[in-house]
C-alpha cells in the first residue's frame, strides 16, 4: 500500500496562517506569515489545495486569502469542534479524510482532531518548514490538471451554487451549462494523468488499486491510439480517456477506462473517474458509450470486474442505475471475515448487451457516435 | 414474517415518507415529496446517479442505522421508492430486536 497523498491542508489562521491574533487587532490585522506563506504557495504548485478551519469570523478567511496571496478552496469559520470543521471541509470537496492534513498551533486543537480523525495528518506550523519535503507532500507526478485543482475546486463551488438555485432536473442543469463529455483514445502523452487517477481514485475505481505509468504506456503502445478496433479474435486491449468542460470551466482528464474486448464479452479491466467528475453526467456517459460500442462490434456481453469496499459505493450506484448486475461475488479469499459483509471482496458486474442499448446522453461525444 | 400487516405497513409508510424527504433534498427537487411507492429510483422522473444515490444512502445510514451498499450487492433495494423502503424497514427492525 502506498503512503497516501495529501489532497488538501486545512489550516488554523491564528499564529497559524498569520503572525498575530486576527481578533485582537481587527482594525490592523497581522500580517501573513512568511515561512507559512512561502510553505503555502510550495504545496500549490504541487496541485496541494489549502482549506481554513478558524475560530474566527469569516472576514478572517477572507483576509487570510488575501494577506497570503492564496485561494482558500473551503473556509469554516465558527466556534464549534475543529474536527467538525475539518470533517466538513472534506465532506464538501467530496474527499476522504485520510487524503487531509490539519495544521494548527494549538496542541488543544491538534489532539482533539487527531482524537476525532484519526486518519488526518495532524500537524504543529513548526513542523512544515520540514514536512513539505516528506512523501506525503510529494505526489510522484504533478500533472497539468494538478495545478489547476485549485482553480477547479472554485469553479466546483460556483457550479454547486448555480445548481442549487437552478429549478430543473440534473440532465437539465447539465444541459443548460453546456456540460461536454469528450471519450477518445489514450495517447502517449495521457500516461501521467492516467497514472495519478488511478492512484488517486477510490470512489470511482473498479479495480481498487493503482497502475503505473509504465503499465498505461505498454497498452496504449501494444494497441495504437487508433486500434478500438479489435484485431481477429485477439483480445486487444482499449484504454479510452474521458474529459470534461462545460460553461464553468475545463477539469481536463478525469476519467478512463481499460476495456479488453474478448470475444463475445468485453471486459472493463479498470474503470475509474475523478470524484470532482460526480454528478457531471461522465461515468454514464462513459458506460453508455463502452456498451454501445461493444455491442455494435457484436459482443453479447460487457462486464466489469469490481472491487468491492466501503469506499466505491458511488461506483456500484453508477453500475446499478446502467443495468449492470452482479452474478456472484465471491467473499476475500483467506482473510478472514473481521471485515464484515461489503467491506471486502470482488463481485463481476455485467450488462447483457441483447436488449435494447442504453442511449447516449446529448452532452457525450466520441469516436463511432454522431 | 408478515404477521400484523397493520402496523407493519404503517411502519413503512413512515419510512416511506422520510426517505421522500430525503430525496427532495438530495434532488433538491419538492415534487419528490409526492412520488408513489411504485416509482423506479433509476427512472426517468427521479433519475438517482451516483451523486444522489451516495445522499440517499448517507442518510439512511445515519438515520436508520441501515447500511443498504452493506447487505445488498446488486442494491436492488434502490428498484422502487416501495422496495426501499420495505428494506430498510426490515433491517431496522432486525437490528432493534437483537437480530436473533
Amino acid at each position: 500500500m502506498t503512503m497516501p497523498t495529501v489532497k488538501c491542508v486545512v489550516w488554523d489562521i491564528d499564529n497559524t496562517l498569520l503572525s498575530g491574533v486576527y481578533l485582537e487587532s481587527a482594525a490592523q490585522p497581522p500580517a501573513a506569515d512568511p515561512q507559512m506563506t512561502a510553505v503555502l504557495k510550495e504545496l500549490a504548485s504541487r496541485g496541494i489545495v489549502h482549506a481554513i478551519a478558524s475560530r474566527n469570523p469569516p472576514a478572517a478567511a477572507a483576509y487570510a486569502a488575501q494577506a497570503t496571496g492564496c485561494e482558500f478552496v473551503a473556509a469554516e469559520c465558527g466556534w464549534g469542534r475543529k474536527s467538525d470543521a475539518v470533517a466538513r471541509i472534506a465532506a464538501e470537496l467530496n474527499i476522504a479524510p485520510g487524503t487531509l492534513a490539519f495544521v494548527d498551533d494549538d496542541p488543544y486543537e491538534r489532539a482533539e482532531v487527531s482524537f476525532a480523525l484519526p486518519p488526518v495528518l495532524v500537524l504543529s506550523p513548526e513542523d512544515m518548514a520540514d514536512a513539505v519535503g516528506w512523501p506525503e507532500f510529494s505526489p510522484s507526478v504533478i500533472t497539468p490538471e494538478a495545478r489547476r485543482r485549485g482553480a477547479m475546486y472554485a469553479q466546483r463551488r460556483r457550479r454547486l451554487a448555480a445548481e442549487r438555485s437552478f429549478g430543473g432536473s440534473r440532465e437539465e442543469f447539465l444541459r443548460s451549462c453546456g456540460t461536454q463529455v469528450s471519450i477518445a483514445a489514450a495517447e502517449a502523452a495521457d500516461v501521467p494523468r492516467l497514472h495519478e487517477l488511478s492512484e488517486r481514485t477510490s470512489q470511482f475505481n473498479s479495480a481498487g488499486a493503482g497502475l503505473t505509468e509504465e503499465a498505461f504506456r505498454s497498452m496504449i503502445c501494444a494497441t495504437g491510439p487508433s486500434a478500438l478496433q479489435p484485431g481477429p479474435g485477439a483480445a486487444a486491449r482499449g484504454v479510452l480517456t474521458v474529459r470534461l468542460r462545460d460553461t464553468f470551466g475545463d477539469d481536463g482528464l478525469v476519467g478512463a477506462s481499460v476495456t479488453e474486448q474478448g470475444p463475445g464479452t468485453w471486459t472493463v479491466r479498470l474503470l475509474m473517474m475523478s470524484c470532482r467528475a460526480m454528478g457531471r453526467g461522465v461515468i454514464e456517459g462513459l458506460l453508455a458509450w463502452l456498451a454501445r460500442l461493444a455491442a455494435r462490434e457484436g459482443a453479447e456481453a460487457l462486464q466489469i470486474p469490481c472491487a468491492l469496499n466501503d469506499r466505491n459505493v458511488p461506483l456500484r450506484l453508477a453500475l446499478a442505475a446502467a443495468g449492470f448486475r452482479a452474478a456472484a461475488s465471491q467473499p476475500a479469499g483467506g482473510a478472514g471475515t473481521a471485515g464484515g459483509a461489503g467491506t471486502a471482496g470482488r463481485a463481476v458486474f455485467r450488462l447483457d448487451l441483447g436488449g435494447p442499448l442504453p442511449e447516449l446522453p446529448g452532452w457525450v461525444s466520441g469516436p463511432g457516435e454522431p | 414474517m408478515s404477521a400484523g400487516a397493520g402496523p407493519a405497513s404503517a411502519a413503512a409508510a413512515a419510512i416511506a415518507d422520510e426517505i421522500r424527504r430525503i430525496l427532495a433534498v438530495a434532488t433538491g427537487r419538492p415534487e419528490m415529496l409526492d412520488i408513489p411507492a411504485d416509482m423506479p429510483l433509476f427512472g426517468q422522473a427521479v433519475a438517482l446517479d451516483s451523486l444522489t444515490g451516495t445522499l440517499l444512502l448517507r442518510e439512511i445510514r445515519q438515520r436508520f442505522g441501515v447500511d443498504v451498499a452493506a447487505d445488498d450487492l446488486n442494491l436492488d433495494a434502490l428498484a422502487t421508492l416501495g422496495t426501499l423502503a420495505a428494506f430498510v424497514g426490515e433491517r431496522a427492525a432486525a437490528d432493534t430486536t437483537g437480530a436473533g
